[in-house]
């Protein structure tokens, strides 16, 4: 759509002008580059070097004290005998597998209460998005845990509906819905994805089929779900890449030790205890890079099944 | 068909299932409407209880936060608050603010440069080599942080740039941040090339277009990115954790985790006081900057 | 008009930002000379609370006031942060020049060539219980030098005995005695409070217990010392208490985190170092808390010794040698150091510390309980195993799973096993 100058100017150019034309466009990739060079130099730096050097150094034994030493794949041989390393990997998945899809039929729920044109939409709106600008914080990290502590607001409030269970701080079976209720509670951010994806879907389809005699199921399953999947898809990629980093909360909630009895030992946590408090910086990058592996292949199948699922209308690119 | 829907962005025309015909009756309507404020009340209700609480307990003595469901108390005071300046180990509270803020004012800084410079690089000029960096740039927005973490740890300490903030603001000036980057180029993009091959024409060069043409036109984006930035750094616990040691260098998160350690939780209305204080500037922000801040995460969403 | 300069100067800035944040890093320059104008500067950090930063403060500006010349200069952070960074100022070659130790990282750094032998450094040991000062030795040289000593204990609270009617421990006790001492007191009290903590959960109580049966808990060549049977018995000891009233189940303690259940007044005693007194009745806010003797099975081998509570070194590559080890001799020796930190570091190691201090209430309490198990004590340990601060902590966490039903003993004790011998094949 922009080229309306350069076939113009291509016309005039002959054989003399070659050499002319390519001084051009190398002054013009030195310019390039000169632009991309911040990020460049963040990208081999920060980025593409560290990742290969956290390779290396998976097959090593290393404490910041002696030089590396080569061991092969030791560590990823012994991550696979360490209870707690399949503990927090366990851990994270239930996280992962239960708290994304509901945080998110929550957020789809709450963007179809809010699509339509009554007063207070916006306010409700931005109401509920307030969780999600702070739920990370450590500061709710430690509301959290006083709230769902032994006699806290949390368990008042069960016990006057006669389900008194006590802390849920403590108890390790109830560690991790409270940690879900914590991830679900920021349904926000993603609601607001699927509102402005609501939007999008045009009110005629609606109405044709209303004439064909829908109902409010037929219409969901027919229309909204399949132009909304789009949305769905990416909220769902974000969402469960974003859930395998949690860390921050479950710091603070267990005190920094991934308890009571491993209860919150979530991937990351363990990283960090095994890489930043035993300095064992070799077994923390094998353990690096098998979550990279891991939702490598988890965005993978994403990917590819989201042909059997996502409908991309006209030519989204 | 629906084309059209699809790329008008944020300002498409609000086309809505209110035009429902059976609820077009008076009292249908005003039943609905009802009924939307009825749950959306209750839900708000729901969702605002664990701020609500927390605001609320600042202002409580410490023996009635725990064991305690009811927002109200007879005992409001500010005492908390004053406990909570105080700081911790000599450190005033006010200091860890100054901190925070020194970082998520460099964060902003630097994520606005660094992407915006980036963008255009990527949008603007032609090089070989543009669609590699630029998938490469993409790949490293699914990336775990946590896979660089260990040798960027490494890499700093060689340095001796451990208990500085070099380590926490460095990767904002170098584009490390891939998200803002990509939502740079992103609007960049919708921006029209007329305007730019109008200047070329002139003479002007990529650094002048940059400047004079582009930067003007990028304000929206350039205020979501710094509001997300801010709100993001000043957020941030992993990073400084890993990177700070000195107490007087702690921003707020890490230093209500110091609090909680060492006041061995006795105190908890300064610790929840020191919560709310940590929460205020988000919050404040998000009251100024709403519009920007919903527009952004719907954006971001349509479009990453 | 906007031209290329102005975009050069907004790149610039990007870059002068940069350095400024750089320049922001870097540690003040340290002058070499040592005048009052132009003082030596000794750098000093310690691991504590908010009552030891105030208490260490006063004691850094007292010794500056003494020696113009020398200027030291403090910082600290909490007990996780504090080894962290150890760890990585070492690898970076740039320790500070003085530091508060622990016994569980001493072998780590000395074997590392990290910290700076004292022997020979003008240093007064003479006010030093022989017995105490291998405890800071590694290789026969001095690294560390003992500001105090702590030994274990078992704290009471008389007057939630009272209200219960459960009779105060005498200190001369059985295993089996204190059990049943536990029962009664978590039974008498109908709900009202716990008996204690698991004390098979805290590997300093284990220690006692193997020292008391005679079996050595780390060999010289760095091994472990005892076999899984010794810590299957251990922790099978309190098998049948576990879930009754007697011990407080570890979902309620998980609940009281920071702070400890007989702080939080939940529990009606508990075992720890002697020195922890003050903070307890900071925590409890109750007026008296007693201590005694841990109980043994062998009434003359109580298995109780003296530990360093924490100790001074200074760092192998200190350019200040002299100032620092005066600074040191002052932290360890100074009847007004002692004045200071009374006994919340512990009781003053050195004589001339100690005789020079006076001790009233909690801090007399504390002192009066180390006389009183005078004639038990046994030689202080000597610095445990490199990677002993990991095996200390897993101890802990395992038998927290042990407490929770999650693993059985003997599950339990595989577990500690396989870490343990990770740990030490990891630094062999």
């Amino acid at each position: 759509m922009t080229q309306t100058s350069a076939p113009a100017r291509r016309a005039k150019s002959g054989p003399p002008l070659r050499n002319e034309k390519s001084k051009q466009r190398r002054a013009e990739a030195r310019t390039g580059y000169a632009f991309l060079l911040p990020w460049l130099l963040g990208f081999i730096v920060l980025t593409a070097g560290p990742m290969i050097s956290s390779l290396y150094l998976s097959f090593t034994n290393y404490n910041l004290f002696e030089a590396p030493k080569w061991i092969g794949f030791d560590n990823y041989a012994n991550l696979f005998q360490d209870d707690r390393f399949i503990q927090s990997v366990k851990v994270t998945l239930t996280y992962v597998v239960f708290g994304t899809p509901t945080k998110l039929l929550a957020a789809l729920a709450i963007a179809m209460l809010l699509n339509s044109k009554r007063r207070g939409q916006g306010f409700y709106r931005s109401a509920f998005y307030v969780p999600s600008l702070i739920g990370a914080s450590v500061s709710i990290a430690i509301v959290w845990k006083a709230m769902f502590g032994d006699a806290g607001p949390v368990d008042q409030i069960l016990s006057f509906f006669g389900i008194g269970i006590g802390g849920w701080v403590g108890n390790p079976n109830m560690t991790m819905p409270m940690m879900i209720l914590l991830t679900v509670w920021q349904f926000g951010a993603p609601m607001i994805i699927f509102l402005a994806g609501l939007k999008q879907v045009p009110a005629e389809l609606y109405e044709a089929a209303e004439m064909d005699g829908a109902g409010w199921a037929k219409k969901f399953t027919s229309i909204t779900l399949p132009m909304l999947s789009p949305v769905i898809f990416f909220n769902l990629l974000m969402e469960t890449i974003h859930a395998f980093q949690i860390f921050a909360s479950a710091f603070i909630i267990s005190n920094g030790s991934g308890g009571p009895a491993g209860s919150t030992m979530f991937y990351t946590l363990y990283l960090y205890l095994r890489g930043f408090g035993d300095f064992r910086m070799g077994y923390a990058s094998a353990m690096a890079w098998l979550l990279l592996i891991a939702i490598g292949i988890i965005t993978l199948i994403f990917f590819k099944t989201s042909n059997n699922w996502v409908h991309y209308s006209g030519d989204e690119k | 068909m629906t084309t059209t829907a699809l790329k008008t962005k944020t300002t498409a025309p609000e086309t809505s299932i209110d035009r429902d015909p059976k609820s077009r009756t008076i009292l249908g309507r005003s039943l609905k409407s009802l009924l939307f404020h009825g749950v959306s009340l209750a839900l708000i209700v729901v969702v605002m209880y664990p701020a609500v609480w927390m605001v609320a307990s600042s202002f409580k003595p410490s023996s009635e936060i725990v064991g305690n469901a009811a927002i109200w108390s007879s005992n409001f005071s500010f005492d908390n608050f004053v406990k909570a300046m105080d700081g911790i180990g000599g450190v005033s509270t006010l200091q860890f603010f100054g901190n925070s803020l020194f970082l998520a004012v460099g964060s902003v800084i630097g994520v606005v440069l660094s992407s915006t410079v980036t963008a255009y690089a990527f949008t603007r000029i032609n090089f070989p080599g543009r669609q590699l960096f630029f998938t490469l740039m993409i790949v490293t927005l699914l990336l775990p942080f946590h896979v660089v973490i260990i040798p960027q740890y490494i890499i700093f300490q060689q340095l001796g740039l451990v208990d500085t903030y070099v380590p926490l603001l460095l990767g904002k000036f170098l584009g490390a941040e891939a998200f803002f980057v990509f939502l740079m180029v992103q609007f960049m993009r919708n921006l029209p090339r007329e305007l730019d091959e109008a200047a070329r024409i002139d003479g002007a060069g990529h650094v002048r277009i940059f400047v004079s043409i582009m930067l003007p036109l990028m304000k929206p984006s350039i205020i979501t990115a710094s509001i997300f930035s801010f709100i993001w750094s000043w957020n941030d616990f992993l990073g400084p954790l890993l990177y700070l040691n000195s107490p007087d260098k702690y921003p707020l998160p890490l230093a209500l985790r110091l609090f909680v350690d060492q006041t061995q939780s006795s105190d908890y209305g300064a610790m929840i006081a020191m919560s709310v204080l940590a929460l205020l500037p988000v919050l404040l922000f998000f009251l100024i900057f709403q519009r920007h801040i919903v527009e952004g995460v719907s954006t971001q969403g349509l479009k990453g | 008009m906007i031209s290329r300069r102005n975009f050069i100067t907004t790149i610039a800035t990007g870059v002068a930002a940069t350095a400024l944040l750089s320049a922001c890093g870097k540690s003040g320059s340290e002058a070499g000379g040592g005048t009052a104008e132009n003082p030596t500067v000794v750098n000093y950090t310690w691991w504590g609370n908010d009552d030891r930063a105030e208490r260490t403060n006063k004691a850094i500006a007292l010794f500056n006031e003494k020696n113009p010349t020398i200027k030291v200069v403090g910082t600290f952070s909490d007990w996780a942060g504090y080894w962290q960074k150890r760890a990585t100022e070492a690898a970076g070659g740039g320790l500070p020049d003085v530091m508060q130790w622990d016994l569980s990282y001493l072998r780590d750094y000395a074997q590392r060539n990290q910290l700076l032998d004292l022997s020979e450094a003008g240093i007064d040991l003479s006010g030093f219980e022989k017995t105490l000062l291998p405890s800071g030795k590694v290789n026969d040289k001095q690294f560390g030098i003992p500001t105090s000593t702590n030994a274990f204990a078992v704290y009471y609270d008389p007057a939630k005995l009272k209200e219960i009617g459960v009779a105060e421990p005498t200190g001369k006790w059985t295993y089996a005695e204190y059990q049943q001492f536990l029962t009664d007191a978590g039974t008498k009290s109908n709900g009202k409070y716990y008996g204690s903590t698991d004390f098979t959960g805290i590997w300093w109580q284990f220690n006692i217990w193997l020292r008391q049966n005679k079996i050595t808990d780390f060999t010289p060549e760095g091994k472990l010392g005892f076999a899984k049977a010794d810590l299957a018995k251990w922790w099978n000891l309190n098998a049948d208490l576990r879930g009754t009233p007697a011990i407080i189940p570890s979902d309620k303690i998980t609940q009281l985190l920071p702070k400890s259940p007989f702080g939080s007044n939940k529990t009606v005693s508990e075992p720890t170092w002697d020195n922890f007194m003050a903070g307890y009745i900071g925590d409890s806010g109750v007026a008296e808390l007693k201590m005694v003797a841990v109980p043994s099975d062998d009434p003359e081998n109580l298995g109780l010794f003296l530990k360093p509570s924490m100790l001074m070194v200074a760092s192998a590559k200190t350019k200040n040698k002299d100032a620092s080890t005066k600074f040191i001799d002052f932290m360890v020796n100074s009847p007004e150091v002692g004045e200071i930190f009374k006994t919340s570091r512990g009781v003053p190691a050195s004589k001339q510390q100690r005789e020079g201090t006076t001790f009233e209430g909690v801090d007399a309490q504390v002192v009066a309980y180390e006389e009183s198990i005078a004639d038990y004590l046994s030689d202080a340990p000597e610095p445990p195993i490199v990677g002993f601060g990991t095996l200390e902590s897993e101890f802990l966490r395992i038998q927290e799973e042990l407490n929770y039903g999650k693993v059985t003993v003997d599950q339990a004790v595989d577990q500690w096993f396989t870490s343990a011998e990770d740990v030490i094949k990891q630094n062999a």
